[in-house]
């Protein structure tokens, strides 16, 4: 083990002058900042930032059809990847026989990153040519990162990217279809259909919805061995 | 890999112990990320690439044509995630310190790990290369397996396992093996969006298998040789940028010897100046007349003979050949042009064979191609009609029944023009007879074209007449013409071919007037 890779958990200690809160709202802050912290969720916010910020890049440029259309998926897949890799939690078993607010930490801590995702690509896409506009964004990061979910529960949680990227290229496929027939039509390669498609829409929610669940009363599946 | 799952020897009675490279070799292959990744890639491969180019007619080039992009794509995410998580490992399992005290120098070690990740890369991909080649060597009529398409793929490989494996090493993060397999999707699918004509240094990209926005064409390497110009140039590439990433692995301090820095900064330096001249090369690149990109200083000036081959001919009364590799088009074409053959077939003039013709590419402006015919369509003393099988053009995969109707509407009228002595120029008289000719053999004729209406071509106006690109215009009905050409063709069959037999000399030297039809 290296002892300069130990990442201990930051102990408060109340600053002289600042305000105090009341003894629950306290705690309760504390664990939610333990939680973010341990799930390097600050790290995933910049790495969504850093996603959008790509993407505002990417769509200064001119691209064809095929590019233009094909190019959000991308960004909303390493987004997907980040927020994903949030689940696994580096202290495994001892933190789930005693974190009896685990449960709503990953529900909330999912629901949020996940709106921020939405919010930062949508962002992006102000002001420029953003294919399919937010309506697409919210389908297919939902929809990728309930993959990405399913996948941290039943594989790994530091494996869990594995899901959003195997997506990625039938999802780019299936944009391609559309000029090459046969196109492929069906829901669950969701974005291959319009944003406003109900059926795509409900296969996408669905697959978020069972991924959110999954990882909400389940959490992420530790590899043995493994630093998550 | 924990360190206590790794034997510390060789088992007791082996009489020829096995190098330790070999023995590393072998653990890092038993623990790989990338075994596990392998239904993965395979799957996305089945997914995109080999339905795709088992669906695409049975010609080997253009199955290879298809296969290399799709093979890169499919495989690049795995690839470069897989590697990258292997080079995370020591970071993510905390035994940097455990393995650094170990005798084997950390590139050693470092080395030994891509090179299992990309021999399990490999194994699947060649498994996916061996299924759609021998598929096609079932299918395929004539020519055989074109391996450079295949190298390319392999190379890149190697080179997105290369990148994946440095980018974990080098920035050993939960978020980077998907980052990375995501940004090598980015760099490698939308990479072509910066290329601009035939010139372009980014035809260096593994994902492109030839001129692009002509895509897979069916044409390249059938009637000239392939030409392995930009193959060659992207496997240099590959070769010199897998080179450089590797060797700027041992370049921290602290990775071994300075004796090994020093070669590791020497093949550092030789791999980006390989990587850098293989794009250079690309960048001289031209689109050749074949269709292929040629390299001046790659190019084999024997690849630009015309290949031998025995032409397959049909048993119509003015028989049909086509190239062999296009065998299975036979009888469709057959079918498709019997009935205007059975028009002109005995009169004087009329083609004594039609054959299947070469096209000719030319590079139009942007990343437009044209594609022609070289040549007039019909000549000789024993005149054979030269014409191009609608496949043999740009754009999208046809039919059997599409690929006839459009042999009916645009080769069909060229072989009766060439009878009639039609084309630009010739007179009204010639017109009517053409058009009574193309009525009579069930071939209706279009009305004049729409401006603007898509040419054959892409973005470049069609071929010349009758080879296969235009549809033949006819007089628009309720003219003269029009009335005359309704007129012969309600004249029975025989009396037509006395008449023509009689009259097709002077109607050809224009001394034929509406009047004069009968």
């Amino acid at each position: 083990m290296t002892a300069g890779r130990t990442r201990a958990a930051p102990v408060t200690t109340d600053r002289p002058g600042a305000p105090r809160l009341p003894g629950s709202r306290r705690a309760g802050m504390r664990l939610v900042r333990l939680y973010a912290t341990s799930r390097r969720i600050p790290a995933a916010l910049t790495a969504i930032v850093a996603s959008a910020l790509g993407l505002r890049i990417a769509l200064i440029g001119h691209w064809d059809s095929y590019g233009a259309l094909q190019l959000p998926l991308v960004f909303e897949a390493a987004a997907a990847t980040v927020i994903v890799l949030t689940a696994a939690s580096p202290l495994g078993e001892p933190e789930r026989i005693t974190g009896r607010w685990l449960p709503y930490l990953r529900l909330a801590a999912t629901l949020a990153l996940t709106v921020a995702a939405v919010g930062a690509l949508a962002a992006a896409g102000t002001g420029a040519h953003l294919a399919g506009g937010t309506l697409d964004v919210l389908r297919n990061l939902a929809g990728l990162t309930g993959i990405g979910l399913l996948c941290a529960a039943t594989i790994s949680g530091g494996l869990a990217w594995i899901g959003p990227v195997a997506y990625l290229l039938p999802g780019v496929y299936a944009l391609y279809t559309q000029w090459h027939h046969p196109a492929l039509t069906t829901p669950w390669l969701w974005p291959g259909r319009p944003p406003h498609d109900l059926g795509a829409a409900i296969c996408a929610g669905l697959v978020f919805a069972a991924g959110v669940a999954v990882i909400t009363v389940r959490g992420a599946r530790d590899l043995p061995g493994e630093e998550a | 890999m924990t360190a206590t799952s790794a034997p510390a020897r060789s088992r007791p009675g082996t009489r020829h112990p096995r190098p330790a490279a070999a023995r590393l070799l072998r653990l890092e292959l038993r623990h790989n990320a990338m075994l596990w990744m392998m239904p993965v890639a395979v799957a996305l491969f089945w997914f995109t690439a080999g339905r795709k180019t088992l669906a695409s007619p049975p010609l080997w080039n253009l199955r290879v044509a298809v296969m290399q992009p799709n093979a890169v794509l499919a495989f690049a995410s795995p690839v470069a995630g897989a590697a990258a998580w292997m080079g995370s490992r020591e970071s993510r399992r905390r035994t940097t310190d455990l393995v650094n005290i170990t005798a084997r120098p950390r590139p050693a070690r470092l080395l030994t790990t891509w090179a299992a990740t990309t021999c399990w890369a490999l194994v699947a991909y060649l498994a996916c290369v061996a299924v759609v080649y021998a598929v096609t060597a079932h299918q395929a009529t004539w020519g055989g397996p074109l391996w450079w398409p295949a190298v390319v793929s392999a190379a890149s490989l190697a080179a997105l396992a290369a990148l994946g494996f440095a980018a974990g090493t080098l920035v050993p993060s939960r978020f980077t093996p998907p980052l990375a397999a995501v940004a090598a999707f980015f760099a490698l699918g939308l990479s072509t969006q910066l290329i601009k004509g035939s010139q372009s240094y980014w035809l260096i990209s593994p994902v492109v298998a030839g001129p692009w926005d002509l895509g897979p064409n069916p044409e390249v390497g059938t009637f000239y040789a392939y030409l392995p110009d930009l193959p060659m140039a992207q496997v240099i590439f590959l070769a010199g940028l897998t080179a450089a990433v590797l060797g700027a692995l041992a370049l921290p301090t602290g990775s071994g010897l300075r004796s090994l820095r020093r070669s590791a900064a020497a093949v550092t330096t030789a791999g980006l100046l390989v990587a850098g001249t293989a794009v250079a090369l690309a960048g001289t690149g031209r689109l050749d007349a074949h269709g292929m990109i040629a390299i001046p200083a790659l190019h084999d000036a024997a690849s630009d003979r015309p290949l031998r081959y025995t032409p397959v001919c049909g048993h119509t009364t003015i028989p049909v050949c086509l190239h062999p590799a296009y065998a299975s088009y036979l009888p469709a074409t057959e079918a498709a042009l019997a009935p205007v053959l059975g028009q002109v077939v005995g009169l004087p003039g009329a083609p004594a064979r039609i054959s299947q013709a070469a096209a000719t590419y030319q590079q139009g402006p942007g990343n437009s191609v044209g594609i022609g015919m070289a040549g007039s369509p019909i000549g000789g003393t024993h005149p054979v009609f030269h014409f191009l099988l609608p496949v043999q053009l740009a754009g999208p995969v046809l039919t059997t029944s599409e690929m006839a109707s459009q042999l009916r509407s645009a080769t069909g009228p060229g072989i009766v023009a060439s009878v009639t002595g039609d084309g630009p120029g010739a007179s009204q008289a010639q017109h009517a007879v053409t058009t009574a000719l193309l009525m009579a053999a069930g071939v209706v004729p279009s009305h004049p074209a729409a401006p603007g209406a898509p040419t054959a071509g892409n973005n470049v106006p069609p071929p010349g007449p009758g080879a296969g690109g235009e549809r033949y215009v006819a007089p628009p009905p309720g003219s003269p013409a029009y009335a005359a050409a309704q007129r012969f063709a309600a004249l029975p069959a025989a009396a037509r071919r006395a008449w023509l037999t009689q009259h097709l000399a002077a109607l050809r030297a224009g001394r034929i007037s509406l009047r004069q039809l009968p």
